[in-house]
C-alpha cells in the first residue's frame, strides 16, 4: 500500500522535473510556472472552480477503470458522452418539471443515452462476436456525426450562427455557489456509489475477477456474458452522466465540441490509476488541477498552456512505466540485503 | 576418474528472497552418469543452467578441465563442449532430422550456400557412430517424442559436446521408451561422455547412475555412490524424512453410481474426433484414474465434464441428474473441480487469498452474502480462508496476501481445501499433484484417500502412473479419444497399463 503511493508520488514529481527541464531548455522559470500552476487552481477561491471542472474527468475515468478491471474493453466514453449529453437536452428542451424532479430526470436520461450507445457495442459482441474494444471505438465516430447533425437540424437553434440547441428548461441547470457547481454532490456520489459496487458487492466481485482471469470466474461458477453486459451497460451509463452534467453544469445547452476532451483524458486517468476507483478519483482532481492551473500559467507567465498536456502524458508513461519497475526494483534490493547475509 | 567439472559455494538468489542454491559445491568426474535429484524446488534445475550459462550465479566459482569458466549464454557452453537438453523438446517440426540436426552449425559450399549433401551425410555418420535408431530425413512432426529428444541429443553431439545435461528426459516418455533412452545413455557414458541428469523419479536414477547428488531446498545433501544408494535412504535424503511408497488403499465397498458419461462423443471445430464413444463410471467411495499419454482426449474429457465445451453427442450424468449441458453454477452443485493448471484455472493469481478461497461458494452457500446475495460478507471470507489455513495446512501471511506470493504447494492446497469444502460429491482431479514437491504429493494423496473414505467419487486423471497405481480403485486407459481399456488397479501392473497406453490395443504377452 505505502509502496503503491510512493510510486505514483515519485513518478508525479519525476515528470513534473522533466517538465522543469523543458522549460528550462526553453527558456522559462519552471519554479515560477510551477508556483502560477498550482495558485490559480488551488487557491481558496479557485478550489472550487477546480472541483467543477473534475467532473467529466472523474466519471469518464471511473468509466474506463470499470471496464477496464472487470475485462471489458470500452473505449466508447467520447461516444457515450456525447450520447448522454443529447438525450439530456432533448429531455431539457421539451419536458419542464420542478427541479427537484427535473435534475435526476435529466440525469437518468443522460446515463441511458450512454448506457444505449454501449449497449450496442454489447450487442454487437453478444450478437456477432464483434471486439468491444473495435465497435466502441466506430461507435465514437457515429455519435460525434450523429449529435453533429442533431444540433444542426433537428434541434437546431433558429438564428443561432453556429450549431447549437437553444437552452434547456432552467429547472434542470445544476445549481451553482459561488464557484462551486452541484454537479460535484453528483460526482462524490456516483464515486461512493461504484466504490461500495466494485469492493463490496458480490457482483463487483465476480467483476474484479474475471476481470484478471476470465476462464477461473467461468469454471468458478460466475455467468460471465451476464456480467459483461452489465458492465457496459453501468460504464456507458457513468460516461453518460458526464455527458449530462456537462451540460447542465455548463452552457445549459448542447453546442458544438462539448464533449472536448473529457473522455480520452478519463480513459487516461484510468490507465495512470490502474483502473483503482480511488485513485482514478485522486488522478481525475489532479489532472483538473493541471488543466484549469494551466490557463492561469499562460496569463501570467509566458509559458504556453500545451505544455501541460505534455506534463500529463509524460506523468502517465512514468507512472505507468515505473510501476512494473519499481516492483523489480524493491525485489532486487531485497534479493541484495539477502545476498550480503549469506556472505557474512 | 578426474574431475571434468567442479563447481564450488555456487549462490543463486532470486528477487526478492528465495534461495535457490545456498553454497551448493560439487564435483562431476569425467565418463559418468551423474543423477542430481531432488524435491521441485530444490535447485536442481538452477544448478544445471548456471553450469550451461543460462542464468548468472551471484557467487561461486567453476572449473572445467581444471580451468576458471563462466559462460554468458549456452552458445559459449556448446561451443566448451556442455550442451543441454531441455524438458520442452525445441525442434522445428516441418524440418528433417538432418536439417534440424545441422541448424545453426550447417556445411557450407563456396559462397555460403548449403551443401546438403554433405550435411546429410555427416549427420547420417553421427547417427551410425552413435548407434541411434533414426532415418535423417523422417520429418520431426511425423517421428515419435522418444526420437525427437534422440534427434536433440543428437544435436549437440553434432556439436563435438562432451558433457551432455538432461533435464528430466523421461517426463516425455512412456514407460516402454524408457529403457532404449537408458542404453543409449549408458552407450554415450562408455564412449567417454558425462551425462548429468535431472531426475526425481528415484527408480530411475538408481537403474541409471553411477553417482547421485541430492539436493534439498538450495542445499546440497551429499554425493553418494549409486551402488551403495537405495530408494527408501535416497527418499529420505531429498526429502529429510521418511517417506511411504506402497498402495495406501484400504479396502472398502463402492457404492451408488455419482458419476456417468454415456457414449460421449467430441468433436473439435475442425472437424477433428477428439472423444469418441467414451463411457466411464464413478461410484461412491470410489477413485477411479484416467491414464494416458497427454493429448489422448483428457483436455477434451476435463472441459466437456465442466461445461466449456459442449459435447456432440452423448450425456453426463452426476449425483442422479444429467448435467450435459446446464449452466457451469448447477453443474458445480455437484461437481468438485482441481485442474491441472492452477495459475489459468485454479485461481486468480492477482486477487488476494480469500478471494480465491470463495469462488464458487460465494455463490452457493448463503454465509457469504447479505442482501439476499448481493453484498459479500468479507468477514466469512475471512474466517473461512482461516478454516481452511488450519484444515489442511497451508503456510500464509494472511487471507489479504495476494495469491500469488504462496509457493506451489500451498497454491495448491487453497485450491484443494476450497474445492474439497464445497462438499459435492463428485470430484474431479486433473493431474492434482502436476508440479508438487514429494511432502506435498504426499499431502494432497491423504486428502483424495480422505474423500473416498467419506463415500465421495473421485475421477482422477494423471499423467504419473506410480500415482495412479498408489491410489486408484480402477484405471481407464483413454488413446486417442477412445476408452481402450477399464482395468481394476490390483489386476493389473504398470507394463500393461503403459502398453495400452502407446498402443491402444490389449497387452499380448
Amino acid at each position: 500500500m505505502k509502496r503503491k503511493i510512493l510510486v505514483n508520488v515519485v513518478g508525479v514529481l519525476l515528470a513534473f522535473l522533466l517538465g522543469a527541464v523543458v522549460m528550462l531548455v526553453q527558456g522559462y522559470n519552471p519554479l515560477e510556472t510551477y508556483y502560477r500552476l498550482f495558485e490559480y487552481s488551488l487557491a481558496p477561491g479557485k478550489i472550487a472552480y477546480t472541483l467543477s471542472k473534475s467532473v467529466p474527468l472523474v466519471l469518464t475515468g471511473m468509466s474506463a477503470s470499470v471496464a477496464f478491471a472487470s475485462g471489458p474493453i470500452n473505449l466508447g466514453q467520447p461516444g457515450q458522452l456525447l450520447m448522454g449529453a443529447l438525450l439530456a437536452t432533448i429531455g431539457g428542451l421539451y419536458i419542464d418539471l420542478p427541479p427537484l424532479l427535473m435534475i435526476p430526470f435529466l440525469l437518468i436520461l443522460a446515463m441511458l443515452g450512454g448506457a444505449l450507445w454501449s449497449g450496442v457495442a454489447a450487442l454487437l459482441k453478444y450478437w456477432f462476436n464483434m471486439s468491444e474494444f473495435i465497435t466502441t471505438l466506430m461507435l465514437n465516430m457515429i455519435a460525434d456525426f450523429f449529435t453533429y447533425w442533431a444540433i444542426n437540424y433537428p434541434f437546431f437553434e433558429k438564428n443561432a450562427n453556429h450549431p447549437q440547441t437553444p437552452f434547456i428548461a432552467k429547472s434542470g441547470w445544476m445549481p451553482e455557489w459561488g464557484n462551486f457547481n452541484s454537479s460535484v454532490i453528483v460526482m462524490v456520489l456516483a464515486f461512493a456509489v461504484i466504490w461500495f459496487i466494485v469492493n463490496r458487492s458480490t457482483a463487483g466481485y465476480e467483476w474484479r475477477l474475471s476481470g484478471q482471469n476470465s476462464l477461473f470466474s467461468r469454471l468458478g461458477g460466475v455467468n460471465i456474458s451476464k456480467n459483461y453486459l452489465v458492465v457496459m451497460l453501468l460504464t456507458g451509463a457513468l460516461a453518460g452522466l458526464a455527458g449530462g452534467l456537462v451540460v447542465m453544469a455548463g452552457p445549459h445547452r448542447f453546442i458544438k465540441d462539448i464533449g472536448g476532451n473529457y473522455a480520452w483524458d478519463g480513459v487516461m486517468i484510468a490507465m495512470v490509476a490502474n483502473s483503482g476507483i480511488i485513485l482514478t478519483l485522486v488522478f481525475g482532481f489532479f489532472f483538473s488541477v493541471l488543466q484549469t492551473g494551466s490557463l492561469g500559467m499562460e496569463l501570467i507567465t509566458a509559458v504556453p498552456k500545451e505544455l501541460i498536456q505534455v506534463l500529463q502524458a509524460v506523468i502517465v508513461l512514468i507512472v505507468v512505466a515505473g510501476r512494473g519497475y519499481f516492483e523489480t526494483f524493491f525485489a532486487k534490493l531485497e534479493a541484495r540485503r539477502k545476498m550480503r547475509e549469506r556472505i557474512a | 576418474m578426474a574431475d571434468i567439472i567442479e563447481m564450488d559455494r555456487i549462490v543463486k538468489i532470486f528477487p526478492p528472497s528465495l534461495v535457490a542454491l545456498d553454497a551448493v559445491s560439487v564435483k562431476f568426474s569425467k565418463g559418468e552418469i551423474h543423477a542430481i535429484v531432488g524435491e521441485n524446488g530444490a535447485g536442481k534445475s538452477t544448478l544445471m543452467k548456471i553450469l550451461y550459462g543460462m542464468q548468472p550465479a551471484d557467487s561461486g566459482e567453476m572449473l572445467y578441465n581444471g580451468k576458471k569458466v563462466k559462460f554468458a549464454d549456452p552458445g559459449e557452453a556448446i561451443l566448451a563442449g556442455i550442451g543441454m537438453v531441455h524438458q520442452e523438446i525445441m525442434l522445428i517440426p516441418q524440418y528433417t532430422v538432418w536439417e534440424n540436426v545441422v541448424l545453426g552449425y550447417e556445411p557450407v559450399k563456396f559462397g555460403g550456400r548449403l551443401d546438403v549433401k554433405k550435411a546429410r551425410e555427416l549427420v547420417k555418420q553421427k547417427i551410425d557412430e552413435f548407434g541411434f535408431n533414426l532415418n535423417p530425413d523422417a520429418k520431426v512432426e511425423d517421428i515419435s517424442v522418444a526420437a525427437r529428444q534422440k534427434v536433440e541429443i543428437l544435436k549437440l553431439l553434432f556439436r563435438n559436446v562432451s558433457v551432455l545435461i538432461m533435464d528430466e528426459p523421461t517426463s516425455v516418455l512412456t514407460p516402454q521408451e524408457i529403457p532404449q533412452l537408458f542404453g543409449e545413455l549408458k552407450r554415450l557414458r562408455d564412449n567417454g561422455h558425462t551425462i548429468l541428469f535431472i531426475s526425481h523419479h528415484l527408480e530411475e536414477v538408481l537403474e541409471l547412475s553411477d553417482r547421485i547428488t541430492v539436493l534439498r531446498k538450495g542445499k546440497k545433501v551429499g554425493t553418494i555412490k549409486t551402488a551403495e544408494a537405495t530408494k527408501a535412504g535416497l527418499a529420505q535424503m531429498m526429502v529429510g524424512r521418511e517417506v511411504i511408497f506402497d498402495s495406501i488403499r484400504k479396502n472398502q465397498t463402492a457404492g451408488e453410481v455419482l458419476f456417468e458419461t454415456s457414449a460421449l462423443n467430441y468433436t473439435d471445430p475442425d472437424k477433428r474426433p477428439r472423444l469418441i464413444d467414451v463411457n466411464i463410471q464413478v461410484r461412491a467411495g470410489e477413485i477411479v484414474g484416467v491414464a494416458g499419454v497427454e493429448g489422448n482426449g483428457q483436455l477434451e474429457l476435463v472441459n466437456l465434464i465442466m461445461g466449456l465445451i459442449e459435447p456432440t453427442g452423448g450425456s453426463i450424468k452426476a449425483v442422479g441428474e444429467d448435467i450435459t449441458r446446464k449452466p457451469i453454477l448447477e453443474k458445480r452443485k455437484r461437481v468438485a473441480f482441481v485442474p491441472q493448471d492452477r495459475a489459468n484455472m485454479g485461481a486468480s493469481i492477482a486477487a488476494n487469498i480469500a478471494e480465491n478461497v470463495i469462488m464458487t461458494h460465494h455463490r452457493l452457500d448463503k454465509r457469504f452474502t447479505r442482501w439476499a446475495g448481493r453484498i459479500l460478507d468479507f468477514k466469512q471470507a475471512y474466517s473461512f480462508t482461516d478454516e481452511i489455513r488450519k484444515k489442511f495446512d497451508v503456510q500464509m501471511s494472511s487471507g489479504e496476501a495476494v495469491f500469488k506470493s504462496l509457493s506451489g504447494g500451498n497454491q495448491q492446497k487453497v485450491i484443494l481445501g476450497r474445492e474439497l469444502l464445497l462438499e459435492a460429491p463428485f470430484i474431479l482431479l486433473d493431474q492434482p499433484t502436476r508440479g508438487l514437491d514429494v511432502g506435498s504429493i504426499e499431502y494432497v494423496h491423504q486428502r483424495i484417500i480422505e474423500m473416498r473414505a467419506q463415500k465421495r467419487g473421485i475421477l482422477m486423471i494423471s499423467a504419473d502412473l506410480e500415482e495412479l497405481f498408489r491410489l486408484t480403485d480402477r484405471i481407464v486407459v483413454m488413446h486417442k479419444g477412445r476408452v481402450v481399456a477399464d482395468l481394476v488397479t490390483e489386476k493389473t501392473n504398470v507394463t500393461e497399463v503403459g502398453y495400452l497406453m502407446l498402443e491402444g490395443a490389449a497387452y499380448e504377452a
